[in-house]
């Protein structure tokens, strides 16, 4: 219950936000926090539980994007069904991937994920026929619920919390479950797992698979609330990056951190905007560097996370006072 | 029937044969100390029962049902457990955590499961640990959570690589009086030992190892005066 509390408050103040906040840069942000959090949760599903430390993570962010995109552009029908659909391709892949790279292990795998999201890459941006290839995909604006054609954007925080509370929901699950400890253990020592008679290899695939599938719902979500999709993005290493450093700084295998994390990175993104925008392309380069020097500080000083530090000093300021 | 059984298992790594066409059985309720130098291919030995390594030739069988082919995880389920020699504790886990990760391949219930660990933690001496860190534990209190991990598996057979190997001298009665109470319970144990003395006071019978191959299976008193045996592993200067 302990770790329940501090979670139940960031969700509550982020649900209760729109009623106070009237400032769309605010709300705006807080949209963002929330899908980013709930991308790097779905990371942390796969990397922080299981130890299945993918840079690939992008490719089912893209895919969710993609699935939504094009449903609505080529077929006419709902975002949401697009978000179902990704989410299914997403799962599909998640089982294909995760079976084929079963066996390998540390940077064999990081690699193998990494390769992957750019083979995605050069199928979005060439295959023109079908995904509009490199110009992208701009997302019509049909407004109504249906077609998530939603210009207040208080509706789209409380989406994006439903989006976050499914993925913290999924994360509680593996803190308390069987098959939390069990994916745990696979994380700790693959072969001990295997000895205590931990199916370890169907367990990664089905992580990385319910991984798969959240990402590519923040996908989808996050394509109809920007309106635009464009491969070089969606698909990019910055991306999967991204999602990895969210959780690691937030605190790996901690059902909170994702989220703290993500509030951290796009509030750094944010600034960095503001101060460095008019640099263009250049931009890019620049997050780079502050998220390699990021990682290292975390690894470094903080090795678990704002969760593990927060809780820390806390426990430090209660100990005496508990005397 | 016997309860495992190795029949004319050889293991090969390139050009370096570590198991040579060995076969023994294990009968239920059974202690077998399995000897030999280092090299002998003991380690590889107990791989290639759990389905880590697959033999080149040969089979295991647990209860008349073929093992070899499986993998290790269905190995552990269908009831054998083991230690690792160079010991693999969940090292970021508590004591409690490593021994339900065991507890729950026999039960879906997490709270059911921490009982049992908990059970079996006092069992082996570990309670006033329970809640430290795996990584904290000296080699014999590891030694000890890696029997209880694996006791929580609730084996048919349990294997153990060198039960008091780089352990501090005066805690071996504690470990081998911990195996000896766990052998009266039933258990049926399958154990590797460097410790002559350990071994001779705990095994009904003794499979001695050299090359590969098994040289001599017997009698503790009987596999001690081997002379294939005394020549290998003992050395002229062994009295038992
Ligand atoms: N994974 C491996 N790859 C190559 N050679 C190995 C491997 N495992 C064991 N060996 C070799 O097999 C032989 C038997 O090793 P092992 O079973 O560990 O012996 P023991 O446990 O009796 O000391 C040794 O010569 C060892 O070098
Ligand atoms: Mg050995």
């Amino acid at each position: 219950m302990k770790a329940v509390a501090p979670a139940t408050v960031v969700f509550l103040c982020a649900g209760l936000a729109p009623l106070v906040v009237r400032d769309a840069f605010l709300l705006d942000s807080l949209v963002l926090v929330l899908i980013w959090g709930s991308a790097a949760a779905a990371w942390n599903v796969a990397g922080g539980y299981a130890g299945q430390i993918s840079l690939g993570h992008s490719a089912f962010f893209g895919i969710g994007a993609y699935a939504a995109a094009l449903i609505v552009t080529r077929w006419e029908l709902s975002p949401w069904l697009g978000l179902a659909v990704g989410a299914l391709v997403a799962t599909a892949i998640g089982l294909v991937v995760g079976y084929l790279s079963n066996r390998l292990r540390g940077p064999y795998f990081v690699l193998a994920t990494i390769a992957f999201s750019q083979v995605l890459l050069i199928v979005g941006s060439r295959w023109r026929g079908f995904t509009a290839g490199s110009e992208g995909i701009p997302v019509p604006f049909r407004p109504g619920f249906w077609t998530l054609g939603i210009a207040d954007k208080r509706v789209w925080v409380w989406i994006a919390l439903a989006l976050a509370v499914l993925a913290y929901l999924v994360q509680r699950y593996l803190d308390r479950s069987r098959r939390g400890y069990q994916l745990v253990a696979v994380r700790e020592d693959e072969d001990a797992a295997l000895s205590l008679g931990v199916p370890a290899r169907w367990l990664k695939v089905a992580a990385i698979c319910v991984s798969a599938a959240l990402t590519a719902a923040c996908g989808a979500l996050w394509a109809q609330y920007i309106g635009f999709v464009d491969p070089f993005y969606v698909f990019s290493v910055d991306l999967s990056v991204k999602f990895a450093l969210a959780a690691i700084i937030g605190g790996l295998g901690t059902a909170l951190g994702p989220f703290l994390g993500a509030a951290l990175i796009t509030t750094v993104e944010t600034y960095l905007r503001a101060q460095f925008g008019g640099l263009g392309t250049g931009l890019i380069g620049i997050y780079l560097i502050v998220y390699g020097c990021a990682l290292i500080v975390m690894v470094r000083w903080v090795p678990h996370g704002l969760v593990g530090w927060i809780g820390e000093g806390l426990r430090r300021r209660a100990a005496p006072a508990a005397r | 029937m016997s309860l495992l059984s190795v029949s004319g298992v050889s293991k090969r790594f390139g050009g370096i044969v570590a198991n040579r066409g060995i076969s023994f059985d294990v009968e239920p309720g059974e202690l077998v100390g399995i000897i030999g130098p280092n090299g002998a291919g003991k380690s590889t030995l107990f791989e290639v029962i759990t389905g880590f390594y697959r033999p080149d030739e040969g089979e295991v069988r647990l209860d008349g049902a073929r093992l070899t082919g499986l993998s290790p995880d269905v190995v552990c389920r269908r009831g054998i457990a083991r230690t690792f020699q160079k010991l693999r504790p969940f090292q970021g886990l508590t004591v409690l955590d490593n021994v339900m990760v065991g507890a729950l391949t026999r039960t879906t219930d997490v709270r059911h499961a921490r009982e049992r660990a908990r059970e079996l933690v006092g069992k082996v001496g570990l309670a006033e640990k329970a809640e430290a860190h795996a990584r904290t534990l000296s080699t014999g209190q590891r030694k000890r959570l890696e029997l209880a991990r694996g006791l929580a598996t609730e084996p048919r057979v349990l294997l153990l690589d060198e039960v008091t190997g780089g352990v501090d001298q005066r805690t071996i009665p504690e470990l081998v009086r911990l195996v000896r109470s766990l052998h009266a319970g039933g258990l049926t144990l399958l154990v590797i030992e460097h410790n002559m003395r350990v071994i001779t006071a705990v095994a009904q019978r003794i499979v001695a190892l050299h090359l590969g191959e098994v040289i001599a299976d017997g009698p503790p008193d009987q596999v001690t005066r081997d002379r294939r045996v005394v020549e290998a592993y003992l050395g002229l200067a062994y009295v038992p």
